[in-house]
């Protein structure tokens, strides 16, 4: 007999709408246990509405969220000690350091070494327990009260722990200390990670699979390019946006002047400076490579492509890597069909 | 002005030499402010937290009416509890006119829209991340009342502040509802008014100086509180 590992979520047919307004429709969504998953969407995509439904704090208007093959719902005691959701706000309670972080542990009822614990929890996110854990909570700054939040999240071990841009307002420093935490749990408990954040390069770097939410859907998943309007027609008939630095990107015809383009980075050649020249068929922009990366699960290589006020992301074929040299601040010419562009 | 002067040096002799009927005064308004402020504190604080938390049909028209309650004028309060605790009303049987617990009663009515629209001010003001976060370290829906009414704690602490302080300087209930017995349902509010009506002036300075001792000694405790 083999054991059939089941998802630690399973979201079915789920409908949320705030004020009769739908906010988020996913049809079908699975979460392996001990993974890391990324959300990524502009603001309003439905990226905190999902994190709250998963975190067991909304109750979705229609369809179904399973935890562990249970359905489950807010205050269930099958999921009430199992997730926790950190907000992008570091909101503490007013309380000191130490009772913020062992309010979770005294909830459960497990009081013994709290005391450990907490300091155990404090060190974890870089903070001394000595020097903080008696501080009230308007004694912090910004980042150590959003470390604060996650040590209080940790410390209770949980199982699946879901992180709201969590370094969206922090410095740099915090921002570290946060990420490097958060990846700790999966390793050390093999806590199930979600994220949402829009540092999409740290998403991508840590991420089993990233999921693209938009206007409150799943798009795709991967690494994607979604371009905003607003599109300019032009008398041939296409539609260019501006990038700045006399630089336009060119596409086929929108739906609609504020229509957002979906780009697949699969979709894109690289090609060396100024070769080519705009067509109906091919499209041809030129930038500069600002990164290059490896995509964690697949071990493909990506480029991203400044160009002007846009950073597209481009898969780099095996062909491309053997016809040309890439490096970092080398100018390149980006190739890609108009009609390729898929739009929402 | 000189008598007034005389009045304060009088006053400290009533004081600290154990007038019988100062002080006398000074328990029948301690008793009475202390029951109704129980009473209200009681009731008003779960229906603050009803009324600020919870989103239910007709929250306006309920906040609207207790709001409007926030100014009933004391002794309209007294005229209907007298009505009620007299003879000829329908708890006259009760025996509670011209008692101490008549008073308590119509200062519980004053009392009570105080604490209740404070307290639900102070619960619409929670952060409205606080309930994602309880949730989030795993309360039930009981721990995340109780957290929720810790979290407002200096909210509901200055509701009842301000109750006490209405209570302690109300006159028209305590006239009308206790009647100013002397050694019996004579407050210190009802005193100095009567005391003040005759020219005694020192001994309604006295009385005044214990409300405003009062009002100090129960505001330095709070601010010992807070401080905790």
């Amino acid at each position: 007999m083999f054991a059939v590992s089941q998802p630690i979520y399973r979201i079915e047919n789920l409908v949320h709408r705030y004020n009769n307004e739908p906010v988020l429709a996913v049809d079908r969504l699975d979460i392996e246990p001990a993974s890391i998953t990324g959300l990524v969407g502009p603001n309003g995509s439905g990226k905190s509405t999902l994190l709250k439904l998963m975190a067991f704090i909304l109750r979705p208007t229609d369809g179904q969220i399973r935890f562990n093959g249970v359905p489950a719902v807010p205050f269930d005691e099958s999921v009430r000690f199992q997730v926790t959701l950190l907000t992008q706000d570091p909101y503490l309670m007013k309380r000191t350091v130490y009772k913020n972080i062992a309010y979770g542990l005294k909830v459960r009822g497990d009081r013994d070494n709290l005391t450990q614990s907490v300091h155990e929890a404090l060190a974890m996110v870089g903070l001394d327990p000595d020097a903080f854990a008696q501080r009230q909570w308007d004694e912090l700054s910004g980042g150590e009260a959003q470390r604060v939040a996650l040590a209080a999240r940790l410390v209770l071990k949980p199982r699946v722990l879901l992180l709201d841009e969590p370094t969206a307002s922090v410095d740099a420093a915090s921002s570290e200390l946060i990420s490097a935490a958060s990846m700790r749990a999966r390793s050390e408990w093999g806590t199930t990670l979600v994220i949402a954040s829009h540092d999409r390069q740290w998403l991508y770097d840590v991420c089993d699979e990233v999921i693209h939410l938009f206007k409150g859907m799943p798009v795709g998943t991967g690494r994607s390019n979604m371009i905003f309007g607003p599109w300019i027609r032009q008398d041939n008939g296409l539609h260019v946006k501006a990038l700045g630095n006399g630089k336009c990107l060119t596409v086929s015809a929108p739906p609609n002047e504020g229509a957002t383009a979906f780009i697949d980075p699969a979709a894109i050649r690289i090609l060396g400076k100024g070769e080519g020249a705009t067509t109906a068929h091919t499209a041809y922009l030129d930038g500069t490579v600002s990164r290059l990366s490896l995509e964690r699960p697949g071990g493909d290589l990506f480029a991203d492509v400044r160009a002007g006020s846009l950073t597209l992301v481009v898969r780099v074929s095996e062909s491309h890597l053997a016809a040309m040299t890439l490096h970092r601040g080398w100018p390149v010419t980006l190739a890609y069909r108009p009609d390729s562009i898929r739009w929402r | 002005m000189d008598f007034i002067f005389a009045g304060f040096i009088e006053a400290i002799h009533l004081l600290f030499g154990g007038d019988g009927q100062t002080w006398s005064a000074v328990a029948a308004t301690l008793k009475s402010s202390s029951g109704s402020m129980a009473a209200s504190l009681t009731l008003g604080i779960p229906l603050g937290f009803v009324l600020g938390y919870f989103d239910f049909p007709a929250k306006r028209q309920v906040r609207l009416l207790v709001d409007t309650a926030l100014a009933l004028p004391t002794v309209f309060i007294g005229l209907v509890v007298y009505a009620f605790i007299s003879n000829r009303g329908p708890l006259g049987e009760m025996g509670l006119l011209f008692t101490l617990t008549g008073i308590a009663i119509g200062q519980t009515i004053l009392a009570l829209p105080v604490v209740v629209a404070l307290s639900a001010t102070a619960v619409e003001s929670m952060d409205r991340h606080l309930r994602t976060l309880l949730i989030s370290l795993g309360a039930n829906r009981r721990q995340l009342l109780l957290s929720s009414l810790w979290e407002v704690r200096y909210g509901v602490l200055a509701a009842g502040l301000t109750a006490y302080g209405r209570v302690m300087t109300e006159v028209g209930i305590s006239m009308m509802v206790g009647g100013n017995i002397k050694w019996h349902t004579r407050t210190i509010t009802t005193a100095i008014a009567l005391e003040t009506g005759k020219g005694m002036f020192a001994t309604g300075i006295a009385l005044g100086l214990v409300l405003i001792a009062i009002a100090f000694g129960v505001n330095v405790c709070l601010s010992f509180l807070r401080k905790k």
